[in-house]
Parts: structure tokens; C-alpha cells; sequence
């Protein structure tokens, strides 16, 4: 019954304990490393009965982990799904056992079983698994913020904002934002938690892309804007899809905000490119035509990536655009008829009546996209003076009225 | 089941949709709503390899003016010789001139 393989296995999680040498543990508990591969040629049919004969041969967790990391591997190879996440759970609450009671040197270990455990949620159909996924997740944040006993550098602290990543992610991924909101209570919760900005970036970025997202669904701009543009701004170069993950929504929300990217920007991901010029383009000229059909024309994307309302709500600074070039065209003027802005609209491709064309320009002004007054007997425009058309990025409140 | 197992399912899933959308849907690469936030490959980086260097020692969040060369605030076009904007000027110069005659 004893195993060549196996023995070797438990000598090499021994010797990577002693040596607190976590990325080495991390290695030793992956299922996809090559000794999990001689593993599953080594048993036949693995069961925990099986396999009992090998408790005892290390300290407690260690000999059960060992045994679940056999039983882990076998399903993986099997491709049996639902029984290697079951396991893998297992092997994840026994880990815990050990992790909570040591130091942050076994973090690495962590990320990578958590990381483990939702890659095989993630192959279970159905949203359960993924939503015990970040159950299981919360007990290890839990058992990162109550280190007392740790060093400042060894705290198992260190481990909470990736872990939280973590668990957005399978919220999100089953779309169970609503859940989000407990974990992040019990960060606001626990004061003597480091910095966010004393963490490494990679998980600096994640976090704040998760909150800036967060923000973003529950509308609360303002919020997202900041938080996506933190993470822009320290996301790695090189991960090219994530920049434009989170530029997907920084852009349209800098839009709002008076702040076009420029084409040094957009270049750089042509996807975006795409996307978005149709829409700069024809805020830049007040071409409001050009702008509803590119709404039409990308509404079903926009739609999937819950960005329609928002580039719906942008339309205004289009209209902004268009009474602009009125007031340019017309010299500057203060007095400007409402039927020449009547008449832009029409050639804009927005038809109206001249009462509508009058409200538009009434509702531009309250909302302070432009200053002045109608005078709704003469059927006139008076406009400011001074800054009549205050550039957008001057504005104080650009999410207010939305 | 390695993260790249399970990454390589997605495309699988959306084949059958993908090919009616392409007619009517430009296409949008790899911008999906089901993407995800990738792993990082790395867990830390230096300021040089963020785009940080793009902002000129402004703080994230400004445009141009402010010094962060992405973004551009003070874009407001004066130009009106865009064929919108001629189309624009010689409609209303007539509107205008309609106007005065009605006076």
C-alpha cells in the first residue's frame, strides 16, 4: 500500500513548512503541477479509505491535506468536476486549520488554493459552487484580519485585499453583487488594516477595479470615477487586458466628465478605439445624428456591458456641442432666436418643435452647460456675456444630474 | 481546471451567438461583458511600468491642462470649417437672413 510517490510528496511539504518557503508550498498544492500528474498513476481509484493508511504521517492537517491533494488530483483528472471542487473545499477549510494559527509566510499558499478553488467552481455548472466559493473565501479573509500574533511584516494581514478581490470576483461572476457588500462592511470594520496603498499593486488594482465597478452599478459616479482611475494609473502596462477592462468604463465616465482620452490613448487599444471615436467625435462637433446612430449602431454591446444609460445620459453634452457652434456661428453674439437654435437641431438631425427646441435650451441652462436666459415672449436667447459655454471639465457636480 | 482551462471554455460558449451577431455588431475583439479581471502575472510593480509617467507629476485625475498627456479637457472646436459646421453656418446665415427680412 505504502507509495514511492506519495512519501516523497509529504517530505517535500514537510521540507517547505520547515523552511516556511510559501511560493514552494503553493507549488506543492497545485493541481496542475507534474507531481499531481505521477500521483494519479500512483493510486488507482483513490478514496479517503484508501488512503487512511497515510494518517498520522505528518502533523495534523498536514497528512488529511496531503490526502485530499490525491483525491483533488484524481477527480482533475477524471474530469469530474463537482468531486474535485468538493475535495478541493476540503483541502481549503483544513489549510485554514493551518494557516490561521501562523504567520503571513504561508500567504502564497493561500492566493494560490483560493485561486485553485474558484478556477473549479468555476467548471461546476450552475452559480451554488461559485457562491460556496466565496464562502469558503470569507473564512480566509476572516482568518487574514484576525492575526494578533504576527509581526507587521509576517502579519497574515497582508492577505486581505487579495483575498477580497477574490471573493468580488466570484460575486461577479455569478452576478451576486448585492452579496459584496458584508465582506466590504468588514473592511471598513477592521481600522488596523494596513493601507491599501501599502499593498502590492496587483492587488491595489484588483481591489480598486471591483470597487470602481461596484460604484459604477449602484451609480454612485463620483466613486467610480476615482477608484478606476487609481486603478488605470497603477495597473502593469503589460496586462494589456485589464487596462482595458477598466478603461471600458473610465472613458465614458471621464466623458461625462468634460475629459476626452486623447488619441495617444485610444490608439493604444483599438477596441476602445472603435468604440468610443463615433461618440468623441460627434460630442466634439454637436452632431447629434452622428451620435444616435452610433448609439444605435453599438446598443446591443452597450447594453451587454450595462453602458447604454450612460452613454445615453453623455447625449446632452452633444446637444451642448451643437448649441455652442450656434453661438460660435452666430458671432458670439448675446442675443441668439430660439428658431436658429430650432433650425440646428434640425440640420443635427433632431426634429423637434421649435416649443421642444425652446426647452432644450432652457434645460441646458439650468443644468449649466451654458449661461444666460430665455426670454420665452421674444422668443430669444440671451446669453452670458462672459463664459457662456463654461468648459465641461469646469463643472462641479458632473454626475448630479444624472 | 488551471485557470487557462477554464478561460478557454468561454469562447465555446458564445460561438453560436457570435456568427448572427457579426452582421449587425461591429466587431469588438475581446471586449466581452463576461471577461473578467485577469490574473496578474506579476504581484508588484515600479512606477515606470504603470502609466503613471504619462501624468507629468500631476495626480491621477487631471487632463491635459492639468499635465496628464491621455486625456484632453480644453477641446471645445472654434473651427467651424467641418462639413457639420458649414452645413451649420449656411443654414442658419439663411435662417439669419430670414429672420432679418421677417423684421
Amino acid at each position: 500500500m505504502s507509495s514511492a510517490k506519495f512519501s516523497t510528496f509529504l517530505t517535500q511539504i514537510a521540507e517547505s513548512l520547515r523552511g516556511e518557503n510559501g511560493p514552494e508550498l503553493a507549488y506543492l498544492l497545485k493541481p496542475t503541477s507534474e507531481h499531481g500528474k505521477g500521483l494519479v498513476k500512483e493510486f488507482r481509484n483513490p478514496t479517503k479509505q484508501s488512503l487512511s493508511y497515510y494518517e498520522g504521517t505528518m502533523d495534523s492537517p498536514w497528512d488529511e491535506i496531503a490526502i485530499q491533494y490525491v483525491l483533488v488530483v484524481n477527480h482533475c483528472a477524471k474530469k469530474r468536476a463537482i468531486e474535485a471542487f468538493r475535495e478541493h473545499c476540503t483541502l481549503v477549510s483544513l489549510f485554514l486549520r493551518y494557516f490561521s494559527v501562523n504567520s503571513g509566510w504561508t500567504l502564497p499558499a493561500l492566493f494560490s488554493i483560493l485561486r485553485d478553488l474558484r478556477d473549479l467552481a468555476f467548471d461546476v455548472k450552475g452559480t451554488a459552487s461559485m457562491e460556496e466559493a466565496a464562502r469558503i473565501i470569507s473564512k480566509a479573509f476572516s482568518a487574514c484580519v484576525t492575526d494578533r500574533q504576527s509581526s507587521y511584516a509576517e502579519s497574515r494581514k497582508w492577505g486581505v485585499y487579495y483575498v477580497v478581490g477574490l471573493i468580488l470576483k466570484c460575486y461577479f461572476r455569478v452576478r451576486r453583487i448585492s452579496l459584496s457588500k458584508n465582506i466590504l462592511r468588514a473592511i471598513d470594520a477592521n481600522p488596523d488594516i494596513p493601507p491599501l496603498s501599502a499593498y502590492p499593486r496587483s492587488h491595489q488594482v484588483t481591489y480598486r477595479y471591483y470597487i470602481g465597478m461596484l460604484s459604477f452599478l449602484n451609480e454612485d459616479f463620483a466613486k467610480s470615477e476615482q477608484e478606476l482611475t487609481l486603478a488605470f494609473y497603477n495597473c502593469y502596462t503589460s496586462a494589456r487586458s485589464n487596462q482595458q477592462r477598466i478603461l471600458t468604463y473610465l472613458i465614458p465616465l471621464r466623458i461625462l466628465r468634460g475629459h476626452l482620452p486623447s488619441s495617444d490613448l485610444l490608439k493604444r487599444f483599438p477596441v476602445l478605439e472603435d468604440l468610443y471615436t463615433p461618440f468623441i467625435a460627434a460630442i466634439r462637433t454637436g452632431n447629434i445624428k452622428a451620435y444616435d446612430n452610433a448609439l444605435v449602431k453599438f446598443e446591443r454591446r452597450l447594453v451587454d456591458l450595462n453602458l447604454w444609460l450612460t452613454l445615453e445620459r453623455a447625449r446632452e453634452l452633444c446637444i451642448r456641442g451643437l448649441f455652442r457652434k450656434v453661438w460660435v456661428a452666430s458671432q458670439r453674439g448675446t442675443r441668439i432666436p430660439i428658431s436658429l437654435f430650432h433650425a440646428a437641431l434640425h440640420i443635427a438631425g433632431m426634429e423637434v418643435s421649435q416649443e421642444e427646441a425652446e426647452c432644450l435650451v432652457a434645460n441646458m441652462i439650468y443644468k449649466g452647460f451654458m449661461r444666460g436666459y430665455v426670454s420665452h415672449e421674444k422668443q430669444m436667447v440671451v446669453v452670458a456675456n462672459t463664459n457662456a459655454f463654461p468648459r465641461l471639465a469646469d463643472r462641479q457636480t458632473p454626475y448630479v444630474s444624472l | 481546471m488551471s485557470s487557462a482551462a477554464s478561460s478557454s471554455k468561454q469562447p465555446e460558449n458564445k460561438a453560436s451567438t457570435a456568427s448572427k451577431e457579426e452582421e449587425t455588431q461591429p466587431h469588438l475583439g475581446v471586449l466581452e461583458e463576461d471577461d473578467e479581471f485577469e490574473e496578474f502575472e506579476v504581484a508588484d510593480w515600479d512606477d515606470s511600468q504603470t502609466d503613471l509617467a504619462h501624468l507629468a507629476g500631476a495626480a491621477p485625475g487631471a487632463a491635459k491642462s492639468g499635465g496628464d498627456k491621455l486625456w484632453e479637457d480644453n477641446w471645445d472646436d472654434d473651427d467651424i470649417e467641418d462639413d457639420f459646421s458649414v452645413q451649420l453656418r449656411s443654414e442658419l446665415a439663411k435662417k439669419g437672413n430670414d429672420e432679418t427680412m421677417q423684421q
